[in-house]
């Protein structure tokens, strides 16, 4: 390609082409001198400037100046400064990188704070909650607190008892499923506010298979659920809504007065 | 390879190219360095790269304002020809010196320290406050000037 066909800003730049080879460090300058490597213009200007060069380095130095080029520092040695880390794009990088590892971390902390025997597998009945819809529930208007016979006598379900604070509130239906590891668990369809019970196995320790007892309720949240969780008997209780813990919390406080 | 920052040989040679004079230069030189001794003995070395040279190049600009200027000329310009480096082998260092320093500034301090093959473009734009497109110009019209000078004191060459 010509110089004259170049556009504007690689002319300029190829005007101040390096003389040596080396001192290329930037792409412009490398893309300017790749399109301009078989001009004839620009191998008389490289000559050129190697032979001004070359004379430049010939200019003797007076030797009273030489005395000047021992071992004394004009320049500062680079200090170390955090500013100078920091823009250091590896450790840019890095920072970034454990920020997000620590606020994991953090995240993962906050949400595990609250955690009781048996929440892993109520944020997972709240899940269920979430994506359950009536007609997968058989049909039953009966007062929640009776449904415990009905698992014991059709399921064979011992203590999968609704408490008394659930007990009066009328079901629209109610289903007894298993989960991934074969644990059964019934789950009831409330009139009052679309509220979800569920009944399910407690925790239990791996080695001494000893039921892993919490006392009260406990509240957990996901994706907009609220569930207040209590444990009797081996079974733990769920109570689900889709709100905030204080549109459970009524109900759990009312029962309690 | 001496450090860039501190390569005093070529910080001479930049002076020579500004001033074209030896005496004058030295003066310039020790000067910068005599200056740049005291602030190192406080602890006050500025830390920006490259300021012997800017220093150096504000106490030539100095130096010669003292100087009796060169009327403005209408300087006659050729184009580069193959023949140049022979042309420029048969030149002493000073007669370049003396041409650079006759320049007007900013073409005076850009064709010096382009030519001391020290810096990139961007150091030389830095130094010399200057913009791409004028370093451009200056050296462009710089080497066609200088070519038109070496025709009229080495013009045996180029008729070959």
């Amino acid at each position: 390609m010509k110089t004259q066909r170049l556009s504007r800003a690689r002319r300029s730049l190829l005007s101040c082409a390096p003389i040596s080879e080396q001192r290329i460090r930037d792409r412009s300058m490398r893309a300017a001198l790749s399109c301009s490597r078989d001009s004839n213009e620009f191998a008389n200007q490289q000559s050129f400037d190697r032979a001004m060069a070359a004379l430049v380095d010939a200019i003797p130095i007076p030797p009273e100046t030489t005395e000047w080029f021992a071992d004394k520092e004009f320049v500062p040695a680079s200090r170390w400064t955090w500013k100078k880390m920091v823009r250091n794009p590896a450790v840019l990088a890095v920072g970034i990188a454990l920020l997000v590892i620590a606020g994991v971390f953090v995240f993962n902390f906050l949400n595990h704070l609250n955690d009781f025997p048996g929440s892993a597998m109520a944020r997972k009945l709240l899940m269920v909650a979430s994506s359950t819809r009536p007609v997968l529930l058989d049909p039953v208007n009966a007062d929640a607190g009776t449904l415990g016979d009905l698992f014991f006598m059709k399921h064979g379900l011992e203590h999968y008892e609704v408490p008394p604070e659930f007990a009066d509130f009328r079901t629209i239906g109610c289903r007894v499923f298993e989960d991934e590891e074969s644990r059964r668990i019934a789950q009831i369809w409330l009139a009052e506010k679309r509220m979800q019970l569920f009944l399910f196995p407690a925790e239990r320790d791996i080695k001494t298979s000893a039921v892993l007892r919490f006392a009260g309720w406990r509240y957990i949240q996901q994706e907009g659920w609220t569930g207040a969780v209590s444990e009797h008997n081996g079974v733990c209780f769920m109570a689900a809504l889709r709100g905030r813990k204080e549109d459970l919390n009524q109900y759990v406080s009312e029962a309690k007065e | 390879m001496p450090d860039r920052k501190q390569n005093l040989p070529q910080l001479y040679r930049f002076c020579f190219l500004m001033l074209g004079d030896s005496r004058k230069a030295q003066e310039v030189f020790h000067a910068t360095l005599r200056e740049a001794a005291v602030r190192a003995a406080h602890g006050e070395l500025p830390s920006e790269p490259f300021w012997l040279f800017r220093h150096a190049r504000w106490r030539c600009l100095e130096e010669s304002e003292t100087d009796l200027q060169a009327e403005p000329l209408q300087i006659e310009a050729h184009e580069i020809t193959p023949e140049a480096p022979l042309q420029i082998e048969q030149l002493e260092p000073a007669q370049l010196a003396i041409w650079i320093s006759g320049a007007p500034e900013p073409q005076r301090t850009a064709l010096a320290l382009f030519y001391l093959n020290e810096f990139d473009y961007r150091e030389i734009l830095d130094l010399a406050d200057l913009k791409l497109s004028e370093l451009s110009r200056l050296l462009l019209t710089g080497r066609r000037q200088f070519q038109a000078w070496l025709n009229t004191m080495v013009p045996q060459i180029s008729k070959i």
